[in-house]
């Protein structure tokens, strides 16, 4: 085993926080362990383990631009598409993808379904409801068939509780952003592409120069 | 390795059983086998294998269906409590107990969280990892003011065992220097970033006794060929810990003990074998071996030994001793002194204090340090002018807000994404571990009627912080507000909280150590006063909680008595 150690040995896994393509990353994450642990241990990891089959299971795809064809697990269709329009307002596609891009909408679905209670669902769906109603009310038209620029104002109206909204439905709002954003900030492009992903860092450094425009670290071990 | 580690049925007396697989019994086992003797590890749960079982380990957030989270359904059904413990998560949930198969109970208005790591590795699998070591005032606490019964131990009886434990685990940390908190056979300490350099400048400046140190915590910042020779190498700064670590980075059982053990061919492990009791010959005052109900099918089983250590954790030890009637022990084997299940304690987590850091705008830490920085408890020295007993050590570290902390302001759109995409403020945040007094009222006893599935009497708990805790908790959190608004924190806020014991998972006391048999269970070698052949070695033994975080003298006290037992075996005399 020692002679696959070396001083330095995290040059190998270093690499793997260069790369954003991070269904690539448990792959790599093997091959820098088998360089790190020595051949015959990590002959022993592939042969039928967890990690193996882990590595056998390719991702299911970034859904982007999915078709909304049916109903969610929580919301009807129609408010499914409502949700989607929210997501692409609130993270909007930029130079990476937005929140509407990478199905936030669907996630929020699954998410409320499995994680939350009734509450909580009752809460999200009055909300949109609310919305709908507002849009209804000052342009005769439901939420989905806004401008960008309507549903945008509409939005900032209800985020800062104002004009039509009072403080209880901003607080509403706010809850849904937070899902919102849960919801992108774990996506594999919210992660790894708007923000940074180190899956093995290989060490700690105190202090690495950083500047504004830098993106902070989408990778925060087991506490998201 | 043995041929077959894992054994389930079997005729042969050993010389030594192990009850329990976690941070003591690990250890037991490869000191047991290491000197020589045929041993037997006792687990009630299942076989979790190095690397292999490590099932949730490094799959990044959008490759779990619930993005880390665990479903309601399964959190209702079987996680109930389990779900309390901040590292309770959809990569983690697998090593925590199923709450349904193991009830229990509390006196009514009092309430303690019990949480439960019933598989091979126990909670070494998921501990905290931060590791301390006993200081001389410590093991002096209790008889310098009166609460609780003197440690029969000072800092020399066990330095050396410490020592001998921290080489084998690996504990990084940096050489401090203090009176009341001995320095150790360190790897190098984790880096500070910035601002807590700047603050521990700061606080040497202003509270010259309130030193800031790094956590000394049992991972491989730098792995000696020791570490590499169990198949350890540095730690990678995931901070993914309680999923299993391939890399060894951390000590568990599976990383370090229980490889040492099972090279000598010494090793027999029986999982899945819940120790219902102990067989106790009343001829010959001995323990003879442990009766076992079968984690599946509730078959019962025995098994033989000519010592018996009992390492399966503080309320599991003590639950298995209760259990162990005869006509000379009525009231559990042992206990003839009858303070079995008395003066249980716990950790105080209850207070702490917050504030942002100003500056360091133009740099960022990088990778995921496992551990936090540590000021160690001030008030060690007895002081009549507190209105509490004891102290606290507090712990903290500094970062940089992310998403979850900017996601909650005004605003939509490109420049709210934008805002969410950048480093935020430093913040830095100091929080209470306190001492928690051994008092007698606090316990735990069996339920008069209600039993579990394998036919164990369930516990029952009565177990509350006292005044002299709250205090201290009300001190801690105003010492850190003034302290973090003294080295130039703004926007400091302080809290104290009012949980229950439990959730720090220190479980401590209930068959404690002590000179005099008439108020004590062990000796000072955590040896049954009562049955020369008998041991526990876990946080059952604990005189006193202290301040710091306890595993690190479970492994301590558990190594030094297999070395005391395996001399006095040797000597005709167990």
């Amino acid at each position: 085993m020692k002679e696959h150690y070396n001083e330095e040995p995290y040059i190998e896994v270093s690499c793997i926080e260069e790369s954003n393509m991070a269904n690539e990353s448990r792959r790599k994450f093997l091959r820098g362990l088998s360089f790190l642990v020595g051949g015959t241990v990590a002959t022993a990891l592939v042969s039928g383990n967890s990690l193996a089959v882990a590595m056998e299971h390719s991702l299911k795809p970034v859904i982007v631009g999915s078709d909304l064809l049916s109903d969610g697990k929580i919301f009807p269709l129609s408010q499914l598409k409502q949700l989607k329009d929210i997501c692409a307002i609130v993270i909007p596609k930029t130079d990476t993808l937005g929140a509407a891009e990478v199905n936030t909408h669907g996630f929020i679905d699954n998410q409320l379904f499995h994680c939350y209670g009734k509450a909580k669902q009752t809460k999200i769906k009055q909300l949109l409801i609310l919305i709908n109603d507002v849009a209804k009310k000052n342009f005769s038209r439901s939420f989905t068939e806004l401008s960008q620029d309507q549903q945008f104002k509409l939005l900032t109206e209800l985020d800062q509780g104002k004009a039509n909204f009072d403080k209880k439905q901003r607080a509403d709002f706010k809850a849904l952003k937070q899902l919102i954003c849960f919801g992108y900030y774990t996506s594999e492009v919210g992660a790894s592409q708007e923000l940074r992903y180190l899956a093995v860092p290989g060490g700690y450094k105190g202090s690495i120069p950083y500047k504004g425009s830098d993106a902070n670290w989408g990778s925060q071990g087991l506490y998201y | 390795m043995t041929e077959n580690l894992y054994i389930n049925n079997t005729k042969e007396v050993y010389d030594a059983i192990v009850i329990g697989s976690g941070i003591s019994g690990g250890w037991a086992a490869k000191e047991f086998c290491e000197r020589g003797l045929k041993t037997l590890m006792i687990e009630r749960g299942r076989v979790v294998e190095h690397r292999k079982d490590y099932i949730g380990e490094n799959k990044a957030p959008w490759q779990q269906p619930l993005r880390t989270k665990v479903d309601n359904l399964l959190v209702k059904e079987q996680h109930q409590i389990q779900q309390q413990c901040y590292a309770f998560t959809d990569a983690t949930k697998h090593f925590f107990g199923n709450d349904k198969d193991l009830p229990y109970t509390t006196e009514k208005g009092t309430n303690f969280t019990w949480i439960r790591a019933n598989q091979l590795g126990g909670k070494s699998l998921l501990w905290h990892r931060q590791s301390y070591r006993l200081g001389e005032y410590d093991f002096n606490a209790n008889k310098s003011d009166g609460f609780g019964n003197d440690w029969p131990i000072r800092s020399q009886d066990i330095e050396k065992w410490y020592s001998h434990v921290e080489k084998h685990a690996g504990i990084s940390g940096s050489l401090d220097n203090l009176e009341n908190l001995p320095d150790g056979e360190f790897l190098p300490p984790f880096e500070m970033n910035s601002p807590e350099k700047a603050l521990q400048a700061k606080f040497a400046e202003l509270y010259p006794q309130r030193p800031l140190i790094m956590g000394r915590t049992a991972h491989l910042t730098k792995p000696t060929k020791l570490h590499l020779s169990q198949g350890r190498v540095k730690c990678q700064a995931r901070n993914e810990c309680h999923a299993g670590c391939s890399f060894g980075g951390y000590f568990s059982t599976q990383s370090s003990t229980l490889p040492a053990a099972a090279a000598t061919n010494n090793l027999h492990i029986a999982p899945n074998s819940v120790v219902h009791s102990l067989i106790y010959d009343e001829k010959t005052n001995r323990v003879k071996g442990v009766r076992v109900i079968d984690n599946d099918d509730l078959t019962e089983r025995e098994y033989f030994a000519k010592v018996v250590f009992v390492c399966a954790s503080t309320i599991g030890s003590t639950q298995i001793l209760m259990n162990s009637t005869s006509k000379k022990f009525p009231n559990g084997i042992a206990n003839s002194s009858g303070v079995l299940g008395h003066y249980l304690m716990d950790h105080n987590y209850n207070a702490g204090a917050s504030g942002d850091i100003e500056g360091f705008e133009d740099e960022i830490d990088r990778g995921r340090r496992p551990t936090g920085l540590m000021m160690p408890n001030f008030y060690y020295k007895p002081d009549a002018s507190r209105n509490f007993l004891r102290g606290y050590a507090l712990a903290g570290s500094a970062y940089r807000e992310g998403w979850q902390s900017l996601q909650h302001q005004d605003g939509l759109g490109a420049d709210y994404k934008n805002k969410l995409k950048q480093a935020g403020k430093w913040r830095f945040g100091l929080y209470a571990q306190g001492e928690m007094l051994p008092r007698f009222e606090n316990q735990m006893r069996f339920h008069p009627t209600l039993k579990d599935k394998w036919g164990m009497p369930q516990i029952e708990f009565d177990c509350q912080f006292s005044d002299n805790e709250t205090n201290m908790m009300i001190d801690a959190a105003q010492q850190a507000e003034k302290m973090l608004k003294a080295v130039g924190l703004k926007n400091v806020s302080s809290q104290v909280m009012n949980g229950p014991p439990g959730l720090a998972i220190h479980e401590l006391g209930t068959a404690r150590m002590g000179r005099d048999p008439k108020n004590s269970i062990l000796n000072a070698y955590n040896q049954s006063h009562d049955i020369p052949n008998l041991f526990v070695t876990d946080g059952a033994s604990f005189c006193s909680s202290a301040v710091q975080n306890p595993s690190l003298t479970f492994m301590a006290l558990t190594v030094r008595a297999v070395d005391y037992c395996v001399k006095e075996m040797n000597a005709k005399r167990i």
